[in-house]
């Protein structure tokens, strides 16, 4: 299987390519060497330990067991509370974004108070301005985590969690489900893009209203197999249909990825997933609609692929 | 059991008397066997049954390493994974970890505090039986194809029967909780052993290290596990009755289930840590040859971890949107753990100094200890920092910290433990070359494997993924762990190899084979059954070492006291908790097979209850019933004096609070009270969460209420007054006043349903909390007076003779218990009642 998203380093905490993310990673760092250096300190004792020969003092343990940890430990306490106050304390948001996480995809909506946008399973950010995340769960918990940007934050029925959030470079990141959540936890990724202020607004304009209307004759009987197959019941398209059970495809010919961030959009892919859903990802509510005919099919996927 | 090696090495004394001392205390032949309650063989049936689960969970980790070899591997579905990692979690932590680590408890505490067994043998059985079936049922699960896959801390709602319609999840919770009882009443039998039955003269400041650690471990577990065990019940009556305690729609909370769940799961951390630790502390001085460096600090340290430990929990769920203020405290808790593992570490390394260290393979497994647990200890400081906490949480980098955590501090130990005192089981010496290898294979594979870890977690791989996509970054890192996995999976195989092996092939142990000063080592391997032919007077931490007239003596020539029998029963001496002076001559139950038939009483009632054979549950109920009842009928043998030895008159099981049937009853009314803080902690845990819910319930009756706080008054006054007219051997006044309390608890039990009778448990999460706070005192309500009767007819049927008032004694505490209890659950009714808001 290869990733939706085949760039190396997508995935990876130490990116700080946010406010959470950058912070953390000073300290981190700083951490890490610390670590590594106490660890090597103590292990120096121990070889020195073993050398001596009967000279052990009280004042080792009281210095080795209580004076030195509590140091360093009251600088870390420090050091990390003060992180903590910079990531969570209550930058004023410019967006909203509200993520609920669901077995085994993600709904977002934009804005939730006001414009109220639907997209599912890719979130789009703006550099540079902090973005409020609510996160609620419809089913069991979950939990949201882009290591790129910033850390996690779980996804509790009955709660909503606020994870605020400032993307501070430009790219295209993996998020994944980080509490296990059922059968098919391994599957349930997602892809965040941070673009430039004016770009983001410019992608919320397009994400409102209506689906783009069906061209050609293969387009228009897609849209058609759509509404007589049954996709209706479930899925929105802004100006066909507005279920909500499953993911909104509005616009999913514009994502990048397929079934939750897992596999690249393309015509073989969104065709396998529609025919085979339940082979690629277990335990998902949607059947397989391996009833289409062949000419069907590809209308439909023609169809949404167009859907931009 | 073999334990005669060498029938000359102890024979021959004081003739006639030994060969009929032998034979009260020879262990049954054949089928038998298994009704022996000494301590010896249930101890070693917990190491050997703990060590066979850990190689099932090992070939299950496996799977999981093969899963992950390469990236959208197929080997595995993803049901099978799921089921794969959370049996394999749960199997190490509650059918592995703790009950091996209870075992070499159960086998070595009264070796090295002197005395000839554990002083509740059929409750040590018991225990071990409840264990057994509770492993078997938990497994049996596989046969059913209906392993659990919902991740050993069975997070609701995933759990509930929402998300999880079979039987899996019954299949953990009954069967774990079955198990979980066997840590219990092993932590029970632990606390009176070490308080209760010591050698003459070992005072608490005397006590072997490793004795510390065990007290203070088995007090956690009687405070621990009891907030798992009430989740667990509550879960599975959410599942079995549709009871409301986690469902947020009716004011319940998945969070209470988490909180319920670390409040055991953390301290059962320090529970598996601290007897390896212990083990640690115990050899470590016999290799350099000098004692233990700062006992004092290290006894400190080990008490003050026991407190710490419960207050970290929520650094498990920094990521569930507590508030800040709350995080920053208990990370800050999280990190002040480490000053009293720093000391014990460092006490560790003072005592290396002090002498000169032996490089042999229980010493090898030491170092590793100290370089893997060192750095378990590290990556913990950072895990408890809260902002690296929200990347690493649930990251690959969680499970390299656990791992070096539970690996380096409980599995090494164990292992070097295993060299140790392997000439102990067998009666030969493990092999040092292979040793070596074993140590080698499984320090090497075991970095490999999760030194790489920490890097993968931040490379971003969540935890639990029964595949990932390949191309970012983390392809290499798990075929390289999984490559480890199968090195370290290959030092353990060669350890097998070599505990087979030396079984035949081993070199014959001589007496005390590595130079040690603990009191195991008196007798040359193998120790016979009864572990002392006559108890020495212990003056030293390490006797074997400053006591030459121990080891100057053939063993079974050692003076001491209670040499020979009386009676024709088995007894060891019972001493003061604190100075350790002989107090009392201690009976001993012979071998039976009623705790046996406990065990599988209970067995059938979880049993039939996974399969919802609800008629089939009632009979096991009922035949536990019985069992229990015949356990508890035995003749007393109190109120008379018998000469033990060394100008030592004692009375046999002497009426005193320092009784040891005494202090197991407050040891069991401290895993009540610690059951029923559980209870009080979710009824006010979702008052506070879901104070609109709690107004839209109805309210307790207040009349009601007071009436059950008035006789649960009375359960306590009249059980105190059955024990002074008990003590004054006034026989008619002590059956009354039994009958007296039984009838209170009835009443009382009958005003407690009464006053919640207009609450529906079934509406909201509160108002079934209540309920099940009233249903746990019932059960208490129940048991005092099932006791109570049980006195008053043991009495009026003439079985009890003057001077035996020590059921009259223990049901005066275990009543005063309950009553607090009731009167407890009365002012929370109460309050609630009074402020309209409360169910």
């Amino acid at each position: 299987m290869e990733a939706a998203l085949d760039i190396f380093d997508a995935q990876w905490a130490l990116n700080g390519a946010g406010v959470g993310a950058s912070r953390t990673l000073w300290l981190t760092g700083i951490m890490t060497v610390a670590g590594i250096a106490i660890f090597a300190l103590v292990m120096v004792f121990v070889a020195l330990a073993w050398k001596a020969r009967g000279e052990a003092r009280t004042w080792w343990v009281v210095g080795g067991g209580i004076v030195f940890p509590a140091v360093v430990l009251f600088s870390l306490f420090v050091g990390s509370t003060l992180v903590l106050r910079a990531i969570a304390g209550g930058a004023e948001a410019a967006h909203v974004i509200e993520v609920t996480g669901k077995q085994f995809w993600w709904d977002v909506v934009y804005d939730p108070d006001g414009r109220a946008i639907r997209d599912a399973n890719e979130i789009v950010l703006p550099v540079g301005e902090t973005v409020e995340f609510r996160l609620k769960s419809a089913d069991v918990i979950h939990s949201f985590w882009v290591p790129s940007i910033s850390g996690k934050m779980d996804m509790i029925p009955g709660r909503v969690n606020r994870l605020t959030v400032t993307a501070t470079e430009e790219g295209r990141f993996r998020g994944q489900c980080a509490e296990f959540c059922g059968l098919a936890h391994p599957l349930m990724a997602f892809e965040v893009v941070a673009l430039p202020q004016d770009e983001f607004d410019a992608f919320l304009d397009g994400l409102e209203g209506e689906a783009r209307d069906a061209v050609t004759p293969q387009e228009r009987r897609g849209a058609e197999v759509f509404q007589t197959a049954g996709c209706i019941a479930c899925h929105r398209v802004g100006g066909i249909s507005d279920a909500r059970i499953g993911p909104d495809l509005t616009r999913v010919g514009a994502r990048a990825s397929l079934g939750a961030g897992m596999w690249k959009m393309n015509t073989g892919n969104l065709a396998g997933w529609i025919a085979d859903v339940r082979d690629m990802k277990p335990g998902a509510d949607m059947p397989s609609y391996n009833h289409l005919s062949g000419p069907e099919l590809r209308a439909l996927v023609a169809w949404l692929e167009s859907l931009e | 059991m073999s334990v005669v090696e060498n029938p000359s090495d102890y024979s021959g004394t004081r003739k006639g008397e030994d060969k009929s001392f032998e034979g009260v205390w020879d262990t049954p032949k054949g089928i038998r066997r298994l009704s022996s309650v000494s301590h010896r063989v249930v101890g070693r049936r917990f190491i050997y049954t703990g060590f066979v689960f850990f190689l099932i969970a090992g070939f299950l980790a496996l799977l999981v390493r093969t899963q992950l070899i390469v990236p959208g591997n197929t080997f595995l579905d993803l049901e099978t994974y799921n089921q794969v990692f959370t049996m394999h979690g749960t199997l190490m932590m509650f059918l592995f970890a703790i009950p091996i680590l209870e075992g070499f408890a159960v086998y070595l505490i009264p070796l090295m505090l002197g005395a000839r067994d554990l002083i509740f043998p059929r409750l040590g059985q018991f225990g071990y039986y409840c264990y057994l079936f509770g492993g078997i049922i938990v497994l049996s699960s596989f046969l059913f194809d209906a392993a659990p896959d919902g991740g050993w801390f069975m997070y609701v709602p995933l759990s509930t029967s929402a998300f999880t319609p079979d039987v899996s999840a019954d299949f953990w919770l009954i069967g774990i909780t079955f198990a979980e009882i066997a840590s219990v009443t092993a932590a029970v039998e632990l606390i009176t052993a070490i308080l209760c039955a010591r050698a003459p003269g070992m005072s608490l400041a005397k006590m072997p290290v490793f004795a510390w650690y065990i007290l203070i471990t088995a007090f956690m577990i009687a405070i621990g596990f009891p907030p798992l065990i009430i989740g667990s019940i509550l879960l599975e009556s959410e599942r079995l009755l549709d009871l409301p305690f986690f469902d947020p729609a009716l004011g319940g909370d998945p969070l209470l289930w988490q909180h319920l769940f670390w409040l055991f799961g953390h301290p059962e951390v320090y529970i598996i840590f601290l007897p390896a630790a212990g083990m640690v502390a115990t050899m470590l001085p016999t290799f350099v040859g000098k004692p233990l460096f700062g006992y004092g600090f290290t006894v400190a340290a080990v008490v003050s971890m026991g407190f710490i430990s419960f207050g970290l929990w929520a650094h498990h769920m920094f990521t569930t949107g507590l508030p800040i203020l709350s995080l920053s405290l208990f990370s800050a808790a999280s990190t002040m753990v480490t000053i009293p593992t720093g000391v014990q570490i460092f006490c560790f390394i003072a005592t290396l100094a002090s002498g000169r260290p032996r490089l042999t393979t229980p010493m090898l497994f030491i170092l590793g200890f100290l370089a893997i647990f060192v750095l378990g200890g590290l990556t913990g400081v950072m895990l408890a920092s809260v902002p690296f906490n929200w990347q690493a949480h649930d990251s690959y980098f969680v499970v390299a910290h656990l791992h070096y955590v539970l690996i380096g501090g409980m599995v090494f130990p164990l292992f070097g433990a295993f060299y140790y005192w392997a000439p102990h089981f067998t009666g030969r010496m493990m092999s040092e070359r292979l040793g070596r290898w074993v140590f080698w294979l499984m320090f090497i594979g075991f970095n490999t494997t999760f030194l790489l870890m920490h890097v993968t977690g931040l490379r971003g791989m969540p935890r639990r993924v029964a595949t990932y996509p390949e191309g970012l970054g983390w392809d290499r890192l798990n075929m390289l762990s999984s490559i480890g996995s199968y090195i370290l999976a290959a030092g353990i195989a060669l350890f097998v190899f070599d505990f087979l092996r030396h079984k035949r092939k081993g070199a014959v142990a001589p007496r005390d084979p590595w130079g040690a000063g603990t009191l195991e080592w008196l007798y040359p391997p193998v120790t016979p059954g009864f572990n002392f032919h006559a108890i020495p007077p212990v003056k030293s931490r390490e006797p074997l070492w400053d006591q030459p007239e121990l080891l100057d003596n053939e063993a079974h020539r050692v003076e001491g006291v209670m040499r020979g029998i009386r009676d024709g029963r088995r007894e060891t001496m019972g001493c003061d908790p604190v100075s350790g002076e002989p107090l009392y001559i201690l009976r001993l139950p012979h071998p039976t097979w009623i705790p046996m038939l406990a065990a599988f009483g209970l067995a059938v009632l979880f049993g039939a209850t996974i399969a919802s054979f609800y008629w089939v549950s009632a009979v096991g109920g009922a035949i536990a019933l019985v069992a229990f009842t015949l356990w508890g009928w035995e003749p007393s043998d109190s109120g008379v004096a018998r000469d033990a030895g060394m100008g030592h008159r004692l009375p046999v099981n002497v009426v005193d609070r320092r009784s040891h049937t005494h202090v197991g009853v407050v040891g069991t009314v401290l895993v009540l009270m610690a059951l029923f803080a559980s209870l009080v902690f979710g009824v006010l845990y979702l008052w506070n969460v879901a104070p609109g819910m709690a107004g839209a319930a109805r309210l307790p009756s207040v009349l009601p209420v007071v009436g059950a706080a008035l006789a649960g008054l009375a359960v306590a006054g009249f059980g105190q007054l059955g024990r002074h007219a008990g003590l004054k051997d006034r026989f008619a006044g002590a059956a009354l006043f039994a009958l007296l309390t039984a009838i209170s608890a009835g009443l009382a039990l009958w005003a407690l349903w009464a006053a919640l009778k207009p609450i529906d448990p079934w509406a909201t999460a509160l108002g079934a909390t209540l309920w099940a706070m009233a249903a746990f005192v019932a059960v208490n309500l129940f048991v005092t007076a099932y006791c109570a009767l049980f006195n008053a007819v043991r009495r009026l049927s003439g079985q009890v003779e003057a001077g035996q008032c020590l059921p009259d004694f223990n049901l005066a505490t275990y009543a005063k218990g309950t009553g607090l209890m009731v009167v407890a659950t009365a002012a929370i009714y109460l309050a609630g009642a009074l402020q309209g808001g409360a169910g």
